[in-house]
């Protein structure tokens, strides 16, 4: 079948084509520039396995940083000798807190947050109480866990 | 080949005499207010400063967490000179930052970016934002405990933006935390990505100059006096605030090189006493101003909207100061204006002092 009319003019024909091609290819050249500038941004861990014998002999009413992937985690051992784990990250503004054994806080420097010996938050900015881990022994290991989270240990 | 016959060969392929006649046909504006016309271009030679000094340092530093500190330490303790330019690069960021605030300000005020400038006032506002990001980022590459819960802050308070904030955050990180891949992208901000912005920008904000001329405030337009040329006659007076400024630059540099603090340690706490660079101090007090909940909200969230918000509206003072694209007096808008300069002010001085 001829058609006697057309629709869309050559010109608009070609237009359409080459400017469709242009955004294409736009979009596709900024998408793969943005996947590859975005980073893959994994995930704090569920756990960290660290050595007995270095945390549970520190002194009472004092801390001890590990490492809790890139950010920092405290053992902390209370007045009374129980024994906790924390992120030493503040809720505020993810500065690390220092323990203050003076008045038996923990404390952000930054835009001075801070919290008592449960973590939660008593004075400054902080939204949030701190976060506390599940601690347990398994041998000479010492686990720290993520609350709720079941540590399933490689069989060594 | 003599000085003459190298003007004729230029002379045989190029208008030169053409571009003189545009060049003694460039005037300048002469009245009361045309002392803030010297921030603009003061601002454009603190950053050719900044750009050599800049090449310079980018030879030797090292953007590696394990030796960033260190090279540092090693470009002011054993290469030759490398003191003097770190500390040239450190202040004539300061400076300029101070300069660029002041043409921001009096451009403001003066209400130069009404009708026909409103593009001038963009560029400019984006190249604002642009050169703090250069400061941020210039700083957080001293990788030191400082620098590194300054930039943890910031980028975690960029993250606080609804929606497209852990995008962000993620982006400026490269990661979910603050870390070497941290380090890696700042620098090549700091080196390539902002450089070259600001170049387009700059440029663009020079053509422009070109295209309006200077801006004559409303209340000084029947009160002229006769405009000046601008070569020679304002380029000398340029140039002579120039190397006022240079003067500054150095002294400061020789007397007060900047510290250089710990290397950053991921697991130390954060350093007492912590403040962020002064043109960050207006944030960081608003900052405190909002409590940790609001009506159940994070009290941080609404600080940074609100801030935004505030961001915005500055930006977008041009297109809604209507009297004034319309060359009427704006009083509304002189209040405005006057608000965010004292606002600005205020909270700086109470950031130092605190």
């Amino acid at each position: 079948m001829k058609l006697n009319y057309s629709l869309v003019t050559r010109r608009t024909f070609i237009n359409t084509l080459f400017g469709g091609w242009l955004a294409a290819f736009a979009a596709g050249s900024l998408y793969a520039l943005f996947k590859f500038a975005f980073p893959t941004l994994g995930k704090e861990p569920d756990f960290v396995v660290l050595k007995k014998a270095d945390f549970l002999d520190i002194p009472v009413n004092s801390v001890k940083p590990f490492a809790w992937g890139g950010k920092l985690g405290l053992f902390f051992k209370k007045e009374n000798g129980t024994t906790q784990a924390l992120k030493g990250v503040c809720t505020h503004m993810e500065c690390n807190i220092t323990y203050r054994p003076d008045v038996k806080r923990f404390y952000c420097a930054c835009h001075k947050g801070w919290f008592d010996e449960s973590g939660k938050n008593i004075e400054g900015p902080p939204p949030k109480p701190l976060e506390f881990f599940d601690v347990t022994i398994e041998g000479d290991r010492l686990i720290v866990a993520k609350k709720g989270v079941k540590v399933e240990l490689p069989k060594a | 080949m003599s000085c003459r016959r190298l003007k004729d060969w230029f002379d045989e392929r190029y208008d030169l005499e053409g571009l003189a006649g545009i060049a003694r046909g460039k005037h300048v504006p002469s009245h009361r207010h045309d002392i803030w016309y010297f921030a603009g271009g003061l601002t454009l030679f603190l950053f050719c400063i900044q750009f050599i000094t800049g090449m310079a340092l980018a030879f030797y530093y090292v953007p590696h967490p394990e030796h960033a500190h260190k090279s540092i330490i090693e470009i002011v303790t054993k290469l030759n000179m490398g003191w003097l330019f770190r500390s040239i690069h450190h202040w004539g960021a300061q400076l300029a930052i101070v300069v660029l605030f002041i043409h921001l300000f009096s451009t403001l005020l003066l209400k130069a970016y009404r009708k026909p400038r409103e593009l001038l006032w963009v560029t400019g506002f984006v190249m604002l934002a642009v050169s703090i990001f250069f400061g941020l980022s210039g700083y957080f590459l001293l990788w030191d405990e400082r620098a590194f819960a300054a930039v943890r802050v910031a980028t975690g308070g960029a993250g606080n933006l609804p929606v497209v904030g852990g995008l962000i955050k993620g982006f400026l990180r490269g990661g979910i935390d603050v870390t070497g891949e941290t380090l890696t992208r700042f620098y090549a901000f700091h080196v390539a990505v902002l450089p070259i912005v600001t170049l387009a920008l700059a440029g663009a904000h020079v053509v422009l100059v070109q295209v309006h001329g200077m801006s004559v405030p409303l209340s000084q337009q029947h009160r002229q006096g006769r405009p000046e040329p601008f070569f020679p006659d304002m380029l000398c007076k340029d140039m002579i605030i120039w190397l006022i400024f240079l003067g500054i630059v150095v002294t400061l540099a020789v007397l007060l090189p900047p510290e250089i603090g710990k290397k950053a340690d991921p697991l130390a706490p954060a350093p007492e006493n912590i403040k962020p660079e002064w043109y960050f101090l207006f944030l960081f007090e608003t900052l405190k101003l909002f409590p940790g909940e609001i009506l159940g909200l994070n009290g941080e969230t609404i600080a940074i909207l609100v801030i935004s918000a505030a961001i915005l509206f500055f930006f977008l003072i041009p297109f809604v100061d209507r009297r004034s694209a319309a060359q009427q007096k704006s009083p509304v808008f002189t209040w405005i204006g006057i608000l965010y300069v004292v606002y600005f002010a205020v909270m700086t001085f109470i950031g130092f002092v605190s």
